[in-house]
């Protein structure tokens, strides 16, 4: 069942990346919806069935029931159910504090070089003249005080930016050593940035590296749509494409409204090489 | 403590001695009933310019009912707590009821840069787990609470925080101002007629909106005897003496969900939501809010029995909400 899959969207290629990253030695910490709970979702099904999440309303260790009416992903009992434990906000934020979760999943709006983050405003703040988005939510706590973070974006040049607009929940902030200095705890932060084209890690000046690309673009396709230049990792990795089985999983039992994978290009696998499906 | 960084807006003011004071003139520390209709609470307890915080949201186990009753009184210049919300805040900004947020997280939209451009509203940034820590410190009576988030924000320059030096580490902290509403509304699956009122599942911040508030008003799917509390008094989230008012919402949390009871009504949801989106509450505000008088007839009149009776049958998981 683990053949390579011939056709696949972008949305549907990002969630079975970072759901194989997922592993039921770990606790997970899953910001809202999106393509965050769909991985977490999909690997609870594929390779960690003992699975802990937590979710902001915190319920720890759900079996959801999936698919989730439009929204429901928190505070509804399909997204509750079987938990091990159910608790309120303060608990999850708490445990987040107590050093407990040891990856934050988070999609977001905007992201740089550094790796903070902006879901508040893009444009200027004051005034209320640039684009307002709804702000922080969970992810200021979880990009504060997990031990690692896994952030997801799309690949555009509005979204990957030298410095974001508005820093609503921490990156790197401004280098190293910046983090602890404004009393955030020691040895957290941002870990990894998928795409549904690449996948970026840190250096050791806590700035963004690409360090793998997806099969159906070039390096240079990736860069073109960043407004900045990454480093990039010694060895470019490529990244494996989904397999029949995780999109089996995916199109029919979690997403099953394609409320999550209905947009985002579709790929194909042609004339020996996968790539962006012509309509 | 040595002061490092402080954000620069306006907070609710702290005082706790003051709150203390509230609790033992004002709070009904005796057991009284306190059943009464939404008109009669709303009016009573929720007054122009307060401080509002209702815990959860409009679509997951919120004060749905009470919200509308609110925009129906036309209620002024409320500042709200915006943790955990979708269109609540829209609404009450778009009805003319509210013109500060604290943002933890909302539905967004056009309506909020218009709101903000046209000075109808100003707003003040936090994070959700933000606004439930300052609520716990409320409901603790302490003036702050410390955390190890936010640090390093923009949002921090925009809220009411102050990063110190920790006189017990030496290492910088944040410390988040107390949280006292002027008054709470908040959707419970059961209470009695005294206020003692039980939550199943999980929730945002019920229990401590309720001890930090200087009002609360509960509204209840069912009401239900003293002695089902007395039964299981560990399954007691809210204490009566917390409680100002409780009002009978079957169905409150509607087109929101309230789990083991009732499903969402995802059309409704979307209804809601995309008059977010598109910037236009006219028609939205026209047909759930002021076409009616009461939470009885908008379940009648607007929802009907049947979509009612579709929602319960769709809510098919009883574990762990029965009591």
């Amino acid at each position: 069942m683990s053949t390579p899959a011939t056709d696949f969207n972008e949305r549907e290629f990002v969630i079975c990346q970072i759901s194989r990253l997922v592993d039921d030695k770990y606790i997970y910490w899953v910001g809202g919806g999106g393509e965050p709970m769909n991985s977490v979702l999909l690997a609870k099904r594929m390779s960690a069935p003992n699975l802990q999440y937590l979710t902001e309303d915190g319920c720890v260790g759900p079996e959801a029931r999936v698919p989730f009416d439009p929204l429901m992903t928190m505070i509804s009992s399909p997204a509750n159910y079987r938990a091990l434990q159910w608790g309120t906000m303060n608990y999850a934020a708490d445990l987040a504090q107590l050093g407990y979760v040891d990856y934050g999943i988070l999609a977001t709006l905007q992201v740089d070089r550094y790796g903070n983050v902006n879901s508040t405003v893009v444009g200027k703040y004051e005034g209320g003249e640039g684009r307002r988005f709804g702000g922080p939510g969970g992810a200021d706590s979880i990009a504060a005080l997990a031990w690692r973070t896994i952030l997801v974006t799309d690949q555009q040049k509005r979204k990957f930016v030298d410095r974001v607009d508005f820093i609503s929940s921490p990156g790197f902030l401004d280098g190293p050593g910046a983090r602890e200095r404004h009393g955030l705890p020691p040895g957290t932060g941002p870990w990894r940035v998928y795409t549904p084209w690449a996948m970026f890690g840190y250096g050791a000046d806590c700035q963004l590296m690409i360090q793998a690309i997806a099969p159906f673009v070039t390096l240079e396709q990736v860069l073109e749509e960043m407004s900045f230049k990454p480093a990039i990792a010694p060895k470019l990795e490529i990244l494996e494409v989904p397999t029949e089985e995780e999109l089996m999983i995916l199109r029919t039992q979690i997403d099953v409204g394609g409320q999550v994978t209905d947009r985002g290009r579709w790929i194909e696998f042609k004339d020996g090489k996968y790539r962006f499906a012509t309509p | 403590m040595r002061i490092l960084e402080e954000g620069k807006t306006d907070y609710l003011k702290v005082d706790p001695d003051g709150y203390r004071a509230s609790v033992r003139d004002h709070k009904p520390h005796q057991m009284v009933s306190k059943l009464m209709t939404h008109k009669e609470a709303v009016e009573r307890f929720v007054r122009d310019g307060d401080y509002l915080a209702y815990d959860c949201n409009y679509f997951q186990r919120g004060p749905s009912s009470l919200i509308r009753e609110i925009i129906r009184q036309r209620k002024k210049n409320l500042w709200l707590c915006g943790k955990f919300t979708y269109v609540a805040c829209a609404l009450l900004v778009e009805a003319g009821c509210a013109d500060r947020i604290d943002i933890g997280f909302i539905g967004f939209g056009p309506w909020i840069a218009r709101a903000v451009r046209e000075k109808k509203c100003t707003i003040y940034e936090y994070s959700n787990a933000l606004m439930t820590l300052r609520l716990k410190a409320g409901a603790m009576g302490i003036p702050f609470m410390p955390t190890r988030s936010f640090g390093g924000t923009d949002g921090f320059q925009h809220s009411g925080c102050k990063t110190v030096e920790d006189p017990f580490t030496g290492k910088p902290v944040l410390l988040l101002p107390a949280l006292n509403p002027d008054v709470s509304i908040i959707h419970v699956h059961q209470a009695d007629e005294f206020g003692n009122a039980r939550v199943f599942g999980t929730g945002i911040a019920h229990a401590e909106c309720a001890l930090a508030s200087k009002r609360v008003i509960v509204s209840a799917e069912e009401i239900v005897a003293t002695d089902e509390f007395r039964r299981d008094p560990a399954r007691t989230s809210i204490a009566h003496f917390t409680v100002d008012a409780v009002v009978h919402a079957p169905f409150g949390a509607y087109p929101g969900t309230v789990q083991g009871y009732y499903a969402s009504d995802p059309m409704g949801v979307i209804e809601a939501m995309g008059a977010m989106f598109r910037g236009d509450f006219t028609e939205y505000l026209k047909k759930h809010v002021y076409s009616v008088a009461s939470h009885d007839e908008y379940l009648q009149k607007v929802v009907g029995t049947e979509k009612l009776a579709e929602i319960r049958r769709r809510e098919t998981i009883r574990e762990g909400y029965a009591s």
